[in-house]
């Protein structure tokens, strides 16, 4: 019996207690949570430091099962970084670290803060920093497109300029559809039609491939008209002095009206390989990493927008080293006219 | 004695058309070796038409040419359509014939030397020191060896004229055409080319000068023609032309325009 009674009173204190806890824990829950309701009446008002005092009463309980306490003091922390208040901020934060060394958001919580208290500038050159060597791989797949261009399209370009002023008229008749095709329709449709619509015919190019194909294409139909201008704007008695030495008409364009076109055509040409610099930017959206897709990624994975100030300084820095070597080209090629 | 009667250009019956225009109405003339001839007459009369017509600038529809007695330039196709012979015959007759132009047409990007040379270099094949060698040698003749370094564009009128007259020179041409060589030149720098195409005369040099300057016709002409509306109107040794053509009413107002 004893026995008995002795297990009822045991359970009977058991469940007691538990009783007890269970009331407890409702009852200061509850407060809580009045705490928490009224701190955010508060912060709907507007009056943070109001908000904070309240946040402040919530205290903390061995275990901190509820999680108020440190619910409580990121709050605080997040409102005193609101209020630019960063000692205050990271002093709640760091409550939460005496007592949960490891809080990933109170951890967090602290990098920002040292990250808000850090200059400007120096954000800036970490931001490039982090940024550089992504854009510079790209930056060197845009030199390659541009230096390639440059080596194909005056190449290209000459001979459509030839094709068009032949007295040949499937030849120049040919010359003059290639022009109006290329020049008459945008590059980035032409970069698609190549790189995404061939394929349906059975012909596939790698990016690469595609890119070189469409902006080589595309300039060499406007470096061919340039060309020709260049060309029939050498005055006829060059032609006629030189055949009547006995040039043939081919060694006459090579010896005498070609080279004569040079200082001319170098302002225009000039013109369009600073275009093409930023040009390439179309074969981004052809699966080309270049500069542009570089920014592009940057911009998108950080949502940072210093990842497109850096591809705008590196295509500024281009422009401005081909318009210098441009310059110089120019005063070498008509060297003739200033002696 | 024959061979030496036999001219060196023949031209029988040459006519082009401008549109409806007739620049040259089916014009007759024999050059003898050494020979220099004048052409004179007002302008539009068509005798640059019909001196280049000799180097095949212009391209005519009727008549022959015939250089030392062979027929050139043209051939007939099958289908009996005349044409232009083979783009590399014409280019090795105009090597044979040399041409001086109004606007003397120098190749700007190159210097003096190299303008000269490069008939040499690029039409006749031959070596870079070759070529440099014929043409200092005409840069002597014409009095401008300390010029061979400069471009065209530093030299006067007449020196760029007597450099025209070296590169087509270094060809080592039979005959010489001049299209009004002193026709753009300031009056103080007609003499320069003036001298140096008398010197040319004086060497043998077979010459046509289409010209409107007098001097030609008097002091150097071994025949001066008068041309007007595509035809030779009137021809004679210089003494004949002056004493005796002038009662030419046409010539005489053309003279008188002119002088």
């Amino acid at each position: 019996m004893k026995f008995f009674n002795g297990r009822i009173a045991k359970r009977s204190i058991l469940l007691f207690s538990c009783v007890l806890l269970f009331a407890a824990s409702i009852c200061f829950a509850k407060d809580y949570d009045q705490l928490f309701s009224d701190a955010n009446d508060a912060m709907a008002q507007g009056d943070l430091p109001a908000a904070i005092k309240i946040l402040k009463k919530v205290e903390f309980e061995k275990g901190d099962e509820s999680g108020a306490f440190v619910r409580s003091r990121m709050q605080i922390a997040r409102l005193q970084f609101a209020l630019k208040d960063m000692d205050a901020a990271s002093a709640a934060a760091k409550e939460v670290l005496a007592v949960y060394p490891d809080n990933s958001e109170a951890l967090n919580f602290m990098a920002s803060v040292q990250q808000e208290q850090k200059p400007r500038y120096k954000v800036f050159i970490e931001d490039c920093l982090r940024f550089l060597p992504q854009l510079l791989k790209g930056a060197v797949m845009t030199i390659t497109l541009v230096v390639c261009i440059i080596l194909i399209s005056p190449l290209g370009g000459l001979l459509i300029a030839l094709g068009r002023i032949s007295t040949f008229k499937p030849v120049s008749g040919l010359c003059w559809f290639f022009i109006w095709l290329f020049r008459g329709t945008p590059l980035l449709l032409q970069l698609f039609f190549i790189y995404y619509g061939l394929p349906s015919l059975g012909i596939t190019f790698k990016p690469f491939t595609a890119a070189i194909l469409g902006l080589g294409l595309n300039y060499s139909a406007y470096l061919g008209e340039i060309i020709r201008g260049g060309i029939q704007s050498i005055e006829h008695g060059q032609m006629e002095a030189a055949k009547a030495i006995g040039m043939s008409y081919w060694q006459a364009m090579r010896r005498v009206i070609i080279p004569q076109t040079y200082k001319r055509l170098m302002p225009p040409i000039g013109n369009e390989f600073i275009a093409l610099i930023k040009d390439t930017a179309l074969v981004s959206t052809i699966a080309m990493v270049e500069l542009m897709r570089s920014a592009d990624q940057m911009f998108n994975a950080y949502f940072n927008v210093t990842a497109l100030i850096l591809a705008a300084l590196i295509y500024l820095l281009f422009t401005t080293i081909f318009t210098f070597i441009f310059e110089k080209i120019e005063i070498r090629a008509g060297i003739y006219e200033n002696r | 004695m024959k061979t030496a009667n036999q001219p060196l250009l023949s031209l029988k019956g040459i006519t082009k058309h401008f549109g409806s225009l007739t620049a040259v109405n089916g014009v007759d003339l024999d050059v003898c070796p050494g020979e220099i001839v004048v052409i004179i007459g007002p302008s539009g009369s068509g005798k640059s038409t019909l001196l280049r017509s000799v180097n095949f600038l212009e391209e005519i529809e009727e008549g022959t040419i015939l250089f030392e007695g062979q027929e050139i330039g043209y051939v007939t196709s099958k289908h009996g359509r005349r044409h232009l012979d083979a783009p590399h015959k014409i280019c090795a007759l105009r090597s044979e014939i040399g041409m001086v132009f109004q606007h003397f047409n120098l190749f700007p990007h190159m210097t003096v030397l190299g303008n000269v040379m490069e008939g040499p270099l690029t039409v006749q094949k031959k070596s870079p020191e070759e070529a440099r060698e014929i043409a200092l040698d005409m840069l002597a003749k014409v009095g401008l060896s300390d010029k061979r370094d400069v471009y065209p564009a530093t030299l006067s009128g007449g020196q760029k004229q007597r450099v025209a007259i070296a590169r087509a020179l270094a060809m080592r041409p039979k005959l010489m055409l001049f299209d009004e060589p002193t026709s753009a030149l300031d009056p103080e720098l007609i003499g320069e080319v003036f001298d140096t195409i008398r010197d040319l005369g004086k060497e043998g040099m077979t010459m046509i000068i289409v010209t409107h300057q007098m001097g030609f016709a008097k002091e150097m002409a071994d025949r001066v023609i008068f041309m007007e509306k595509g035809s030779f109107v009137a021809q004679g040794t210089p003494e004949d032309f002056f004493a005796n053509q002038m009662e030419h009413d046409r010539i005489k107002s053309f003279l008188n325009r002119i002088l």
